[in-house]
């Protein structure tokens, strides 16, 4: 999704539980209230519509691609081969492999962008500092948070510049999970 | 073994009885739960692993660690909400240990399906065998991008149907890690999907 498409459809998109909202709602999991709810907002909203549309998709591609059987040269070995393994001793103590940081980040997104942005807020602070443009009394030198939502797909700050019609969208999303 | 003894034709419901002649060390009860459940195991482990010889693997050493821990087995869940249990962990672990390039790379993402050869869901028909192919390819990539543990969950919900409190008691996690893997990993799918249908218009 673009900045632009993120801006307009924030009110869409960035309110806590929506998104979530959209997800359950194309995988069947909304109540019937709620999915009236959720069929008047689709009514008003094209990418909403096109997310629920593309959720579709993907979980019916994810559910077409099972079920997956054993060929009949694999079944007809399969239970010899436990049998096997079992007569060697068993299954022998392996530790389980616990998960990697970027896997812990990958499981709460959230984390990674709360790390994210106090590191770029720590970094911008350090730099202004250093040129004397940030101390403690002057300020952040005019420049003036307009709004900030913490949306699921992506955190938005809107900045605007000191004297200036600029504004600045600055988008903090989840990181690859890879 | 394979399912076509008379032993097999018995009732599912008389899986709680096979496990308690195996727990006696009645190996042929044990082949018997095996061959009714082979399938549905191996097709677990291979949709969280996406390789077949690493899901046949899998599927295997799940069988081995449920005979030798199957005096644990208290019967308070059916004895596929067991299994489940097993093999999804081992599963994820083998997905750990690939990503730390311990293990082998993905196949085709896709085996034999039920009912045919790979892409027998649209003959002579170029066009669907194409948009199949983008499909199958979108999956194995958005599927390949998530983390074990959240494609466990996936997979466990969407192909398997499970609950969420049965997710949480197959995969060990609280029932809000399960919703919270579950949000990203379906979001990723629809951001990939999204995203090529932005590409196709």
């Amino acid at each position: 999704m673009s900045l632009s498409e993120i801006w307009r459809h924030r009110a869409h998109l960035a309110l806590p539980g929506r998104s979530h909202l959209l997800l359950r709602h194309a995988a069947g999991e909304t109540s019937p209230a709620e999915g009236q709810r959720v069929e008047a907002w689709l009514a008003s909203c094209g990418e909403c519509r096109r997310l629920v549309a593309a959720s579709r998709s993907g979980l019916a591609a994810l559910r077409a691609s099972a079920p997956v059987r054993l060929t009949a040269a694999e079944s007809a070995v399969f239970w010899s081969e436990v049998m096997r393994r079992l007569d060697r001793g068993g299954t022998p103590a392996v530790r389980p492999v616990r998960p990697g940081i970027r896997e812990l980040l990958g499981d709460h997104p959230r984390l990674s962008l709360a790390s994210a942005a106090a590191a770029v807020v720590l970094a911008l602070g350090l730099t202004l500092g250093q040129f004397g443009l940030w101390g403690a009394s002057s300020g952040m030198n005019g420049v003036e948070i307009l709004s900030v939502e913490a949306g699921d797909d992506a955190s938005v700050m809107l900045f605007q510049m000191p004297e200036s019609p600029v504004k600045i969208i600055w988008v903090f999303e989840p990181p690859d999970p890879l | 073994m394979d399912c076509s003894g008379e032993a097999c034709s018995e009732p599912r419901n008389d899986d709680r009885r096979l496990v308690e002649r195996a727990t006696q060390g009645d190996r042929d009860a044990y082949g018997v739960l095996v061959s009714r459940h082979q399938h549905r195991m191996f097709n677990l482990a291979f949709q969280v692993l996406r390789n077949r010889e690493d899901a046949l693997d899998v599927a295997q050493e799940a069988f081995v660690k449920a005979f030798v821990s199957i005096s644990s087995f208290k019967g308070e869940a059916s004895f596929t909400t067991w299994m489940h249990r097993i093999v999804v962990n081992l599963a994820i672990d083998s997905l750990r240990r690939r990503r730390r390039g311990e293990g082998t790379e993905y196949d085709d993402g896709r085996a034999v399906p039920e009912g045919g050869e790979p892409d027998a869901e649209a003959p002579g028909n170029p066009a669907a065998e194409l948009e199949l192919k983008q499909m199958r390819g979108l999956l194995e990539r958005g599927i390949a991008s998530l983390p074990p543990a959240q494609r466990a969950v996936l997979v466990l919900r969407e192909i398997e149907g499970m609950s969420y409190e049965a997710i949480a008691q197959a995969v060990g996690c609280r029932l809000g890690t399960v919703m919270s893997r579950l949000y990203y990993g379906r979001r990723k799918l629809q951001q990939l999907f999204r995203s090529q249908a932005a590409d196709l218009r």
